[in-house]
């Protein structure tokens, strides 16, 4: 690498990393104390019991719970071990990042004097049915297609517990009442510790996906006039633009907080393929790659990813036909 | 590994991205990195990190139950707790050296190769942002001329990104051609349309939340016959002279030809902020 490229990648590396490392922070905070204060199934408790309307509410978490895309995969992989199901997980970690105050606003914001109603609504109504279909989808999957293995194996350990203790206990609802009693009988200052260790290893854990992730982006982001000579061309075409402004984030890796802004800068493309940046970039990077691979099965990755890709650039198209330039 | 030993390791990366968050901060530097809205959620969250591996370097050693009731034991459960999917060496490594590396390497500034990709030679038109002269009023040169201070000899003091964004919007032009004006910015070397090496290239960047977001926005300088100016490259500083929107080679260009070009001091914030 000469000097003008490691002074190049190393201003793009650090500013995302400043950028990202306190939102991390607050996920592993948060994913910390879950693990250890939380009994497991209270989050479960919050959603409704059919589990097709639970997975809906789930994409309505974000409104509640404000996180981005960087925290909110150290955040879901302590709720999956506590017992929220896989398809409200999901569900909620594609949908948190765009389906929240912070983001909507920053699109607001970002759109003024473009439509900026318009395409925040659409923004947040595409994230929010894009996000809840994964979740309908992944509820018929068999764990094991869906979660890494070591997860999967630590849900049926805790499972085989459940139910050890249910007999025990005579039935199963009293799991939690048994963990609550337990918990309270512990020191308040080893709990202290236990949920300051656990979120420094999940810091750690994301912190390294992050760090990947950051390093690719930063070769990408520094490097990235060729591609933006080549992405001009395609703004014309309708179907390439979304595809390509998919491609463009999904390199970028930019915070669901802030890609708005970004997003405004492309006035050679339309709404449509604008959305479509907006709504899978959040969803999918190079940056979320490696993060979701703490969680989630590499081949169930592809295929989230190519499903993604496929259903916004589909769906953009067609909002681009029949809603943006109807107006 | 030893669990303890892990928890330093862990605790000591944790703490070196903590203290390259807060040293940034504390000297200044990372108005270099990051938009104002995120530079005091770096700070905590420097403070944060700082505190969160320093916290667990001092109870490292430290035996702890969490509370669960667990039939295997507080050791099998901690270890639930603490199990990485990674060699808690690779780890740190992998989170310490780009790091390291970065602090090393960086000089706070993108190269002209860097800048030049993000947009120092492109044409305004092709970069204009349609949302900010969506919420400027329309302008007259009266109009102008009251919003603007002047200096002691006569030109109207500018913002770069006016100059720039001007290019795009037809009555801003109208309002500015041959209007005297003085801005300021970063000098550099004009690659394009400078076959009589006339010419300088005044830039600033725009940054939307960090620094890898950030775009150059320049204009050309025209110093005619006038010999061009003896200033380091990258160098700020304060031009004056005569604005105007010619069409070259089918574009539209920002032209300011210059009657004086004096070394400046770095404005307190360096890049265009948006929405500011």
């Amino acid at each position: 690498m000469s000097p003008d490229s490691q002074q190049d990648f190393a201003l793009a590396f650090l500013s995302i990393l400043f950028e990202g490392a306190p939102f991390i922070l607050l996920g592993t905070l948060i994913s910390g104390f879950i693990d250890v204060y939380l009994p497991p199934g209270t989050m479960d408790r919050f959603l409704p019991r059919n589990r097709k309307s639970a997975v809906v509410v789930a994409g309505l978490l974000g409104a509640v719970f404000p996180v981005c895309e960087c925290a909110v995969v150290p955040v879901i992989r302590r709720l999956v071990g506590k017992g929220l199901p896989v398809s409200c997980a999901l569900t909620y970690m594609l949908a948190a990042p765009i389906v929240n105050p912070i983001t909507a606003l920053s699109t607001w914001k970002a759109f003024q004097g473009q439509g900026a109603g318009m395409m925040t609504c659409s923004r947040l109504l595409l994230g929010f049915l894009v996000a809840v279909a994964v979740g309908l989808i992944v509820m018929r999957l068999p764990l094991s297609a869906v979660l890494k293995k070591p997860l999967v194996d630590s849900l049926a350990e805790k499972d085989a517990k459940n139910a050890k203790e249910s007999g025990c206990c005579g039935e199963h609802s009293h799991d939690h009442t048994h963990h609550a009693q337990a918990a309270s009988a512990a020191n308040d200052g080893d709990r202290l510790v236990a949920a300051f260790r656990s979120a420094m290893k999940d810091f750690v854990d994301v912190g390294v996906y992050f760090a990947i992730g950051v390093t690719i982006t930063a070769l990408f982001n520094t490097g990235i006039a060729p591609g933006a000579n080549w992405l001009d061309g395609l703004a014309a075409n309708q179907t390439a633009a979304p595809a390509a402004l998919m491609t463009l984030a999904f390199i970028l890796s930019l915070c669901s907080t802030s890609d708005a802004f970004i997003a405004a800068t492309l006035d050679k493309f339309s709404w449509g393929a604008k959305l479509a940046f907006l709504t899978f970039g959040p969803m999918m990077d190079v940056k979320l790659l490696f993060l979701y691979q703490t969680v989630l099965r590499k081949r169930f990755i592809v295929f989230l990813a190519i499903g993604l890709f496929v259903a916004i650039g589909a769906i953009t198209i067609f909002w681009q036909h029949q809603i943006f330039q109807a107006r | 590994m030893n669990p303890k030993l892990c928890r330093i390791l862990f605790s000591l990366a944790v703490l070196s991205w903590g203290v390259a968050l807060l040293y940034f901060h504390a000297s200044g530097r990372i108005v270099k990195y990051l938009a104002p809205d995120f530079r005091l959620i770096a700070l905590i969250g420097g403070l944060g990190l700082a505190v969160l591996a320093l916290f667990n370097l001092l109870t490292a050693g430290q035996q702890v139950s969490c509370g669960h009731n667990h039939s295997d034991g507080d050791e099998a459960h901690c270890h639930d707790h603490e199990n990485s999917d990674i060699h808690p060496l690779l780890a740190c490594v992998l989170m310490v050296l780009p790091l390291a590396l970065s602090v090393a390497w960086t000089k706070d500034e993108y190269s002209a190769a860097a800048l030049s990709r993000k947009g120092l030679y492109d044409a305004p038109q092709n970069t204009s942002v349609s949302f900010l002269s969506a919420v400027m009023p329309a302008i007259t040169r009266e109009e102008i001329e009251k919003g603007h201070r002047k200096t002691a000899d006569g030109f109207y003091e500018f913002n770069l990104l006016e100059l720039y964004f001007a290019t795009g919007d037809r009555e801003m032009q109208t309002a500015m051609d041959g209007l005297k004006i003085e801005t300021e910015g970063r000098l550099i070397e004009e690659r394009t349309r400078n076959a009589k090496g006339s010419r300088k290239r005044l830039y600033r960047l725009l940054m939307s939340c960090c620094a890898a977001d950030s775009r150059a926005i320049p204009i050309v300088l025209e110093y005619g016959n006038n010999p061009l100016p003896t200033i380091d490259e990258n160098q700020w500083v304060k031009v004056a002279g005569t604005m105007n929107f010619p069409m070259e080679e089918g574009l539209l260009q920002p032209i300011l030809t210059v009657d004086r070009t004096v070394e400046a001091e770095p404005p307190f914030e360096e890049s265009f902020l948006r929405n500011q």
